[in-house]
């Protein structure tokens, strides 16, 4: 008897919603350490909410490492993709690609920038550019880019982002998908894949002032233009 | 002939030409991160370096070129040697390394004890340049003897600090050009000869 052929399950959802309820746990836990002045309560007041403050973070975080470990471990963790957004978009499985890539990515640069916690939706980056694909989109890969920076914008792919320290670079969000589609855009072997990454972030932190006034305006052409001008210089 | 040694050798290799790999973050980066690593090793010191401020300057260097490149295909040799100028100008703007502790190896009233960053990066400037014009043009790179007169690096350092266009004009003294002090950094300005 044939065998059936049975697609494997898509984990992205799932793998989703694990990493929303890993940040909504990671969040929750810093809001309440930073929003409580426990000192100032009389005891036993002081003692019994401190007490209940541990076992809630206590609780908190082992589902927080549950939740790690399941969206790392049990449902795959990515290694950054070589292939170059032009390449990508000839895949059948292309828009899951491209999400896989934009999560990856964003993740790594963000934690340059400074941000060590937001969410990033991969469905989101994801749907963005499937509905960019049935669009037809025309043009040259810096054109594709532009039109798809400020689709993920719009989409907020970049979720609670929130800059740490007297570093902070302002608008966070249009810097860091910049940077990831610089990369995406860039040629690059797989040895140096890491490293075009990280030069990609450090042009969109050194022009974050420019980047974030190109993209503010909405203008695809000037953003398009912004690309060309860099993507040799990776 | 003076006593500093360049290092064209040490830079890290790369499968395209050094004028097109120069211009790339990635080889630039590794290149300067090499070159101050290895500066700091000889020197008894250590530099750390600020890769914003890198990023920065690399890109202004971009710039710069994309700016003054000149049309005229027969300046290409002379504004090959001006780019490197350019690079000095772009790096002590807003220098992106800082010497951590006194170079403790550096010989007494030698300008890498005067002025380390200023030292790392004039010879990373100018073993980038001597590195590109061999493989570009066969040519070996001499460097003026002015580069062990540590009066010229007093000017430097006192100019550069109140007007960083000053060491594009020192790194051409120091390839044996003869800057225009007025407008050091300006090519068509330079003087022909």
């Amino acid at each position: 008897m044939p065998r059936p052929n049975l697609a494997p399950p898509d984990a992205a959802p799932l793998r989703e919603a694990l990493r929303g309820i890993r940040f909504l746990l990671r969040r929750g836990g810093a809001t309440v350490a930073d929003t409580l002045t426990l000192d100032a309560l009389p005891d036993p007041a002081a003692g019994l909410a401190k007490r209940m403050i541990r076992e809630v973070e206590g609780l908190a975080r082992s589902v927080d490492e549950a939740a790690s470990a399941a969206a790392k471990g049990v449902l795959g963790g990515h290694d950054n993709p070589a292939e170059k957004l032009d390449e990508i978009v000839g895949h059948s499985s292309a828009a899951a690609e491209f999400g896989r890539a934009i999560y990856t990515a964003l993740d790594a640069v963000l934690r340059r920038i400074g941000v060590d916690d937001a969410f990033i939706s991969e469905m989101s980056a994801r749907a963005v550019f499937a509905a960019w694909r049935q669009d037809h989109p025309h043009g040259q890969p810096q054109d594709w880019a532009a039109d798809l920076t400020l689709r993920l914008l719009a989409a907020r792919v970049i979720r609670g982002a929130v800059p740490a320290g007297s570093g902070s670079i302002g608008r966070v969000e249009p810097v860091a998908v910049f940077a990831v589609l610089l990369w995406l855009q860039s040629d690059r072997s797989e040895s140096e894949n890491e490293a075009v990454l990280e030069a990609a972030a450090d042009i969109a932190l050194a022009r974050a002032t420019e980047i974030a006034a190109t993209i503010g305006s909405g203008d695809q052409g000037r953003i398009a233009a912004l690309y060309r001008k860099y993507v040799d210089h990776v | 002939m003076s006593k500093v040694r360049l290092t064209p050798d040490g830079l890290p290799p790369t499968n395209e030409p050094l004028r097109v790999a120069v211009r790339r973050l990635r080889w630039f980066k590794a290149a300067f991160l090499k070159h101050a690593e290895e500066m700091g090793a000889e020197l008894g010191s250590r530099f750390e370096v600020d890769d914003t401020k890198l990023a920065a300057a690399f890109t202004r260097w971009l710039d710069a070129i994309e700016l003054q490149r000149p049309a005229d295909k027969s300046q290409r040799r002379a504004f090959f040697e001006f780019a490197a100028a350019l690079m000095m100008r772009e790096l002590t703007v807003d220098m992106p390394l800082k010497a951590v502790g006194e170079p403790s190896r550096a010989q007494t009233g030698s300008a890498a004890a005067f002025w380390p960053e200023g030292y790392c990066c004039t010879l990373f400037c100018l073993s980038v340049h001597a590195a590109a014009t061999a493989q570009e043009f066969h040519a070996d790179t001499t460097i003026d003897p002015a580069i062990d007169d540590l009066r010229h690096w007093w000017s430097f350092k006192e100019n550069t600090i109140r007007d960083a266009s000053f060491s594009a004009g020192f790194l051409q003294m120091l390839l044996g050009s003869q800057p225009n002090w007025v407008m050091p950094d300006v090519f068509r300005a330079k003087p022909r000869g």
